[in-house]
């Protein structure tokens, strides 16, 4: 059960861990800012309460100081330096590394830790000017030696005690839990009838414990209520006075009188017996109250992938099924028919919408780790980078991001290592000396295309081709395009550092990033230019999907055009259509260049005398499409065509219509880039 | 040979125009009537399109086209089999058309002949054996290998015309 | 009848352990993620006893105890606070917020249902 518990923790720390990097991160541009000064505190905090419950002792201890040190800062009794800031970040990785490690822990993670600890500690020493934060100690509860001890306590309940749902009798039970007990109620603040509130306690009570505990046990039961009242605890002899019937009958009596004994009689009769030991006990209460911040953080549950799957197929057949109601709805033509199977269809559009936003995680969550490693590596290798994004909200399932951050990781390394110039050289090559990095995300028809963008020294191509020659991976007459030189560092093995230095690698290429890539039904292409730059681009299938598209017939098959790269739909007369001088039509006033599809396709000219173009967006121009029809929009959930169409780059997957009829979804990235490259229309692409 | 011990295979078996194939009944998982087929634009000529089978997408292969037997001609007797390849380690489902279904057979080892070397018109690869009944003989397929997502053409090099065009998946 | 306590805090992992050991000692456990969600039970609906955490998003405990405090039905309902030993100046505030004791960070199931015991029968 306790695995439980710790896999959990697991999860929750690392969440904490990430937060507080990312917090960092951003701490360093802004670092007085308090919201994130709060969230690297609270994450700290966390990590330190729960550190120790799951078995995490070594966490909970170096988090300890690091919460301190925090909680400084937020009360404003500390500045963020970048040496705290760095030494956080350093700390953070330790941090994950100790969860990793868990119970073996091997020698250089506990010098590691030794190292960095003390660091820490020397951040809090420095701040031994003002009064830190007092450290309670939790009172032991040591048992002493087997004599009991007798104890008188005077215990005076503040009348408002029981506001706060303290019962006072349940204290006085746990002290005769404690041993042998004797009380007495002390009753004369009692008021009248008519003044009584019953919500208030005008009883004091003196007791005597003997008992084989120590003071701390007694004192314990009263922790709750320390300001609450006033309690004095002491010590009157080292053996069991309530043996002594004498004593008892003494207290006996005063009871019965409504009488108090107090200390010094009671000390005294122990004197008459043997010399008693007082002790006192002081409680320091500390003054200063902090003030925290409020966070408006939103907050999250975490749910099973698995779950998360079924619910994505639930959606899925939903919509699916939800198609077929429509069609036959307007098929059979009555009114209430149609009425509830087009509320079904908002309903089922905003259920997918929702559960897609469950599902579906934007691709700028795994940003802060790419942020930090430009950041530490470029600061290694005395290179100024920047990191930028662009298509953040791109989303994508969550499995595909977790196994997509190590292939990005490698790249950039390798933009990092290889291809971004140092200062002075850009500078010499007359560009800025700040190096860029830029990842782009963004849909492409049934696909997430990631692109990494350097604008560093580009591959040389002779290199790669003198390398794979000398490696024997292609003989010299073969002659190669530009492309297919450059797809030779996805060969395993191909390594072409000079000397495979520590940061990108210990012979791990390209190959492997490659694979990680395809394991996720992904691929990956490079483009490159000699000292303007390399870019990388990752294609992966958006697996479970619906898209808003729209579906158009061309002869007899049905096409979906994702509706994202719709720019606009246009009527056009067949004859016109014909006649276009080189491919291109003007519509609203503006030369379009056009497909007739139906040619594309291999079909022939559609008899009939009016078609359709609809302009799609294609990289920054404007295409147009022609085809037979324009159906209407439609809501498709995305099925894959399967590996036997693996080549096939214009269809990029299939969906079900309402009548189990199979539309083809149309990629018009991929599309028009294949008729463009066949008509030879001048394109920037090679 | 085993001493006692007797290997039975079931094949199912079909014919495209005049030939007779056997399919290891382990590979095929149903068996369908034709249905609407949706052409998908820009493929090689022996993809047919694809079909709904109960909701999932399935490639359609004119397997007539890949045994250099011209197209195939749609007749009642037409139908689909739905396979279950093994690529690369992956179980992929596809459907193969044929012209007709005949039965289930059970073919025991010992009458399976390897296939001929020469002379044949097909590569060996895709033929596990053949197989004589009832004085027909009957190729019996390696269905792996002849569904593969590799655009391997069937015809031994000879046989000229044929372009051959291997891709490496 | 089963007392019922109250559980908030932002830690799943937390949550559950108490909500386990509790839930063992034949207690029955409703659940707050925050001050915020905590609020929701208090509705009119018995509850026995309220452990909170201090540090949590959207409403934090010392809120929510003033929160709590500020209600007829629950004003003299106990209520446990967690905090780890170096925020004393924590406790003080939320005793003065009007919290009835407080359990320490980290602490062991035994430990839990000791300071429950402290003020539940």
């Amino acid at each position: 059960m306790m695995d439980n518990f710790k896999r959990k923790f697991i999860e929750e720390a690392t969440e904490h861990i990430q937060d507080i990097e990312q917090a960092l991160l951003e701490l360093e541009q802004n670092p007085s800012d308090k919201p994130l000064i709060e969230r690297v505190f609270r994450a700290m905090h966390s990590l330190k309460g729960s550190g120790a419950m799951f078995g995490f002792e070594k966490i909970s201890e170096f988090t300890h100081n690091l919460e301190t040190v925090y909680d400084l800062v937020r009360n404003e009794e500390m500045v963020i330096t970048s040496d705290l800031l760095n030494l956080t970040l350093a700390s953070v990785d330790h941090l994950s590394a100790l969860l990793k490690e868990d119970a073996d822990l091997s020698e250089a993670l506990m010098q590691q830790h030794s190292r960095l600890m003390k660091q820490i500690d020397e951040f809090v020493l420095a701040d031994s000017s003002k009064k830190n934060a007092a450290v309670e100690l939790t009172k032991p509860n040591i048992e002493s030696e087997a004599d009991q001890k007798t104890y008188y306590i005077l215990f005076q309940p503040n009348e408002d005690i029981m506001s706060n749902g303290t019962n006072p009798l349940f204290l006085l039970d746990e002290l005769y839990s404690l041993g042998e007990c004797l009380s007495i109620p002390i009753t004369k603040k009692i008021p009248s009838l008519d003044e009584f509130d019953p919500n208030k306690c005008y009883t004091t009570w003196e007791i005597f414990l003997s008992t084989k505990s120590d003071i701390n046990s007694i004192t314990d039961v009263f922790i709750f209520v320390e300001d609450d009242c006033e309690l004095r605890v002491n010590l009157v002899c080292d053996y069991n006075l309530l043996s002594t019937p004498l004593f008892v009958e003494k207290i006996e009596d005063v009871r019965n009188k409504q009488q108090e004994i107090g200390l010094s009689q009671v000390q005294d009769f122990v004197a008459n017996m043997v010399s008693p030991e007082v002790k006192q006990l002081q409680k320091s209460k500390d003054e200063k109250s902090i003030q925290g911040l409020k966070d408006q953080t939103i907050s999250s549950i975490r749910v099973a992938s698995d779950k998360l799957d079924q619910l994505m197929n639930l959606v899925s057949e939903l919509v699916t099924t939800q198609a077929r109601l429509s069609l036959y709805a307007e098929t059979d033509g009555r009114p209430e028919l149609l009425n509830i199977a087009e509320n079904v269809q908002k309903l089922s559009r905003q259920l997918r919408d929702n559960a897609f936003s469950i599902v579906l995680i934007p691709i700028e969550n795994m940003l802060t780790r790419f942020q930090r490693l430009v950041r530490d590596l470029s600061k290694e290798l005395k290179k100024d980078v920047v990191f930028e994004a662009e298509g953040t909200d791109t989303e994508l399932d969550k499995t595909i991001i977790e196994n997509l951050t190590d292939p990005l990781m490698h790249i950039l390394r390798n933009s990092l290592d290889h291809g971004i110039e140092t200062p002075q050289v850009r500078i010499e090559k007359g560009k800025p000396a700040q190096g860029k990095i830029l990842l782009k995300a963004f849909y492409s028809g049934a696909n997430v295309i990631i692109q990494i963008f350097d604008d560093g020294s580009g591959i040389d191509t002779n290199f790669i081709r003198t390398k794979a020659i000398q490696k024997g991976l292609i003989s010299h007459e073969t002659p190669l395009t530009k492309k297919e030189i450059l797809d030779l560092i996805f060969i395993p093995g191909f390594s072409t550092a000079a000397n495979v230095t520590d940061v990108s690698g210990r012979g791990v290429g390209m190959d492997v990033v490659k694979r990680k890539i395809a394991d996720i039904r992904g691929e990956v292409e490079v483009e490159s230019e000699i000292n303007i730059g390399t870019t990388l681009t990752i294609k992966l299938p958006l697996t479970l999907s619906i898209i808003d598209g729209l579906l158009v017939k061309i002869e007899e098959v049905y096409y979906v055009i994702p509706l994202s790269v719709i720019d606009k739909i246009y009527a056009i007369e067949h004859t016109k259509l014909m006649k276009a001088f080189n491919n291109t039509i003007v519509l609203d006033g503006e030369q379009i260049p056009f497909f007739y599809l139906r040619n594309e396709f291999g079909l022939s000219e559609n008899n009939t005398t009016h078609e359709q173009i609809i302009v799609v967006r294609y990289e920054d121009k404007r295409v147009g499409l022609a085809l037979d029809n324009v159906i209407g929009e439609y809501q498709a959930v995305l099925k894959p065509l399967g590996k036997h169409y693996k080549k096939q780059e214009i269809i990029s997957g299939a969906t079900i219509l309402g009548d189990g009829t199979i539309a083809l979804v149309m990629d018009t990235n991929k599309a028009i880039k294949q008729f463009a490259y066949k008509t030879l229309i001048t394109e920037d692409s090679k | 040979m085993k001493a006692g011990a007797t290997v039975i295979t079931s094949y199912l078996t079909f014919k495209l125009g005049d030939e007779m194939f056997g399919a290891n009944v382990a590979k095929v998982l149903n068996i369908l009537e034709m249905t609407k087929i949706t052409k998908v634009p820009k493929a090689p000529n022996y993809m047919k399109g694809v079909i709904n089978l109960r909701g999932s997408v399935l490639p359609l292969i004119d397997t007539r086209i890949k045994f250099d037997l011209g197209e195939t001609v749609y007749t009642t007797n037409t139908c689909i089999l739905v396979l279950d390849i093994d690529l690369n380690g992956e179980a992929v489902h596809v459907g193969a058309l044929v012209d007709s279904v005949q039965e289930v057979l059970e073919i025991e080892e010992a009458h399976i002949q390897p296939p001929p070397s020469i002379g044949s018109k097909y590569r060996s690869e895709f033929i596990e054996g053949m197989a004589k009944i009832n004085d027909e003989f009957i190729m019996l397929l390696n269905m792996d290998m002849i569904f593969n997502t590799a655009e391997l053409s069937l015809l031994r090099e000879s046989s000229g015309e044929i372009e051959v065009g291997e891709e490496k998946e | 009848m089963a007392k019922t306590i109250l559980i908030v805090d932002d830690s799943e992992s937390i949550r559950e352990v108490v909500s386990f050991t509790l839930e063992h000692e034949g207690y029955t456990v409703l659940i707050g993620i925050d001050g915020k969600d905590a609020l929701r039970f208090l509705d009119g609906t018995k509850i026995d006893l309220i452990i909170t955490d201090l540090h949590m998003p959207n409403m934090d405990g010392i809120e929510l105890i003033k929160e709590v405090r500020a209600l007829p039905d629950y004003q003299r309902i106990p209520i446990l606070f967690l905090t780890t030993e170096s925020q004393a100046a924590k406790k003080m505030e939320a005793k003065e917020a009007g919290a009835t004791g407080w359990i320490i960070k980290p602490f062991v199931p035994a430990k839990l249902i000791e300071a429950i015991n402290k003020v539940l029968r």
